[in-house]
């Protein structure tokens, strides 16, 4: 039986209709109803109370309404004649995610991409050094410490799913890993916006914060759009895109070195050795070279001036494709938060929860902490 | 109790030993049929499908690691049923993939059985969190009779 379940495009275009349109309605709803009458509703004698103090955009209202079409109105799992159209809520991530290479030039990729190695880079070896001690103390599994290492350093459920085949790790853990990676993840996705206004950081700190601290990077995403949900240069999610596709590039060098660890000193069966040039291949993730094709034609100014600060205004190409960033990033995270599923999260435990909700706690305060100590010191694009 | 055939859930591992015996000991007794059941969890890709990063070749070459150690699960599943039900004259076993709560609902639902038989931890060898809660819900949501042991 076969085990493809990417759809092709076009070929299921049809079939994944009524789930788009219930994506796209959604968001549509959303944008031109729910959040015009939010800002203008008085409550306690002020207008606009639920944002200004819930801090809800389209973005949190659009991950809560796909959170809720699951869990609750589909009583915990997409009907069929949904589920097609959801899983093209990541194609649209994806998109977006490219056609954001429009933020940048050349010279702001290198401006942040350093200092995001700088901080990413302290991080994965405190974490990984934190996983390995945990994992000892607690007996962990050795496969199971290698996928909780790369998950916990690099980028949450991508850096399980590509390490779990390369270490022999048991389903039955892996799923708990992820359970618990993602549940932290969603959490820290939802409460970062609060915590960010509270203590009065700008996009640039709390985009380096969320991009360093969270554990899960697929929601560093919405955490960021759900602090400031304009796409633009210098706003969060400008900065915290760029930490996270650092991140998400080094997966395969991760589970390489992952790989390379787990086996010393044992046999591994032939046929399953992978070279860092095949694990390139297999797991690197195409949209980052979409970006940075993106990147590059705005640097040469394809798309016009880019309204970098400091530069002329944004031209009229780069202006209408960040406002259809919005609506893609915005239908996209209705699906993603379709896929939260709280069956699967309520049941996460045994260790990986424990090291787990350890080095998440541990990495999310520490990266806040480090943060504002340098907050002065941050590179602005 | 009527005399229909008796549906057990089987995953290969001592999670199911005990619904096994029991399951036979019916059939035997009554002179039951009885039959095996291992679900291939076909929920994976769902479960992950908040991973909107990983590249396709990792996703899919995650489900393939997956479902490659559920096919084993499996196999594990048959021998143990074969093993324990080998002098049971209308005894059979059917892999069947799907949700493991939705599948052993719509086997009972069919008719394809009076009663149902299940582990308390059934399928959590290899599975999902929420396999945790599959025997509370089977005695939820099957009509017929259920017996969790």
């Amino acid at each position: 039986m076969s085990v493809a379940e990417d759809i092709g495009f076009f070929g299921k275009l049809p079939k994944a209709l009524p789930g788009l349109a219930l994506l796209v309605g959604t968001m549509v709803v959303i944008r031109f109803w729910i959040e015009p009458w939010m800002g203008n509703a008085v409550i306690l004698d002020q207008k606009g109370w639920l944002i200004k103090v819930t801090h809800l955009n389209y973005i949190l209202l659009g991950i809560i309404m796909g959170l809720l079409y699951r869990n609750v109105l589909f009583g915990g799992k997409l009907p069929d004649v949904f589920a097609d159209g959801f899983k093209l809520s990541r194609l649209f991530i994806k998109t977006g995610i490219i056609l954001l290479g429009s933020l940048y030039t050349v010279q702001a990729i290198i401006k942040l991409g350093s200092m995001a190695i700088f901080l990413i880079g302290g991080f994965v070896v405190l974490s990984i050094v934190m996983v390995l001690w945990l994992g000892k103390l607690l007996g962990m599994d050795r496969s199971m410490t290698g996928v909780m290492a790369n998950a916990c350093s690099i980028c949450g459920v991508s850096a399980a799913v590509a390490t779990a085949p390369a270490v022999e790790a048991k389903a039955t853990h892996v799923a708990y890993a992820i359970a618990t990676i993602l549940g932290f993840g969603i959490l820290t996705m939802f409460i970062s916006p609060f915590i960010g206004h509270a203590l009065g950081l700008n996009d640039l700190q709390y985009g380096a914060w969320v991009g360093t601290g969270i554990l899960n990077s697929g929601q560093v995403l919405a955490a960021c759009l759900a602090f400031n949900p304009n796409v633009a240069p210098g706003t969060a999610v400008s900065v915290g895109e760029i930490w996270n596709i650092m991140r998400v590039i080094s997966i395969p060098f991760a589970v390489f070195a992952v790989t390379v660890w787990y086996w010393a000193g044992k046999e591994q069966p032939e046929g399953t050795k992978k070279s860092l040039s095949t694990l390139l291949l297999e797991k690197f993730p195409v949209f980052v070279l979409g970006f940075l094709g993106m990147v590059l034609l705005t640097s040469i100014g394809a798309f016009g001036d880019a309204g970098i600060k400091g530069g002329p205004p944004a031209s009229a190409t780069i202006k209408m494709i960040r406002d259809w960033m919005q609506w893609i990033f915005g239908i996209g995270l209705v699906g993603m938060g379709g896929y939260i599923d709280f069956k699967e999260l309520a049941q996460a435990g045994g260790k990986p929860l424990k090291v787990g909700l350890l080095v998440g706690a541990t990495k999310y305060v520490l990266a806040l902490i480090v943060v504002m100590i340098i907050r002065d010191h941050l590179v602005e694009i | 109790m009527s005399q229909g055939g008796i549906a057990v859930a089987v995953d290969g591992s001592q999670a199911s030993d005990g619904a096994l015996d029991y399951a036979l000991g019916l059939a035997r007794t009554e002179g039951r049929s009885v039959t095996g059941v291992f679900v291939l969890d076909t929920g994976w890709a769902d479960f992950i499908g908040n991973d909107w990063q990983s590249a396709a070749g990792a996703r899919q070459g995650f489900l393939d690691y997956i479902r490659g150690q559920l096919e084993v699960q499996a196999e594990a599943a048959r021998a143990q049923f074969a093993g324990a039900a080998a002098d049971v004259p209308n005894a059979s076993f059917s892999v069947i993939p799907g949700d493991p709560l939705e599948a052993l609902v719509s086997i009972m639902a069919a008719g394809e059985a009076d009663v149902l038989v299940a582990g308390a931890q059934v399928f959590q060898v290899c599975g999902r969190p929420s396999l945790k809660r599959l025997a509370r819900n089977l005695v939820k949501r099957v009509k017929q009779q259920v017996v969790i042991i």
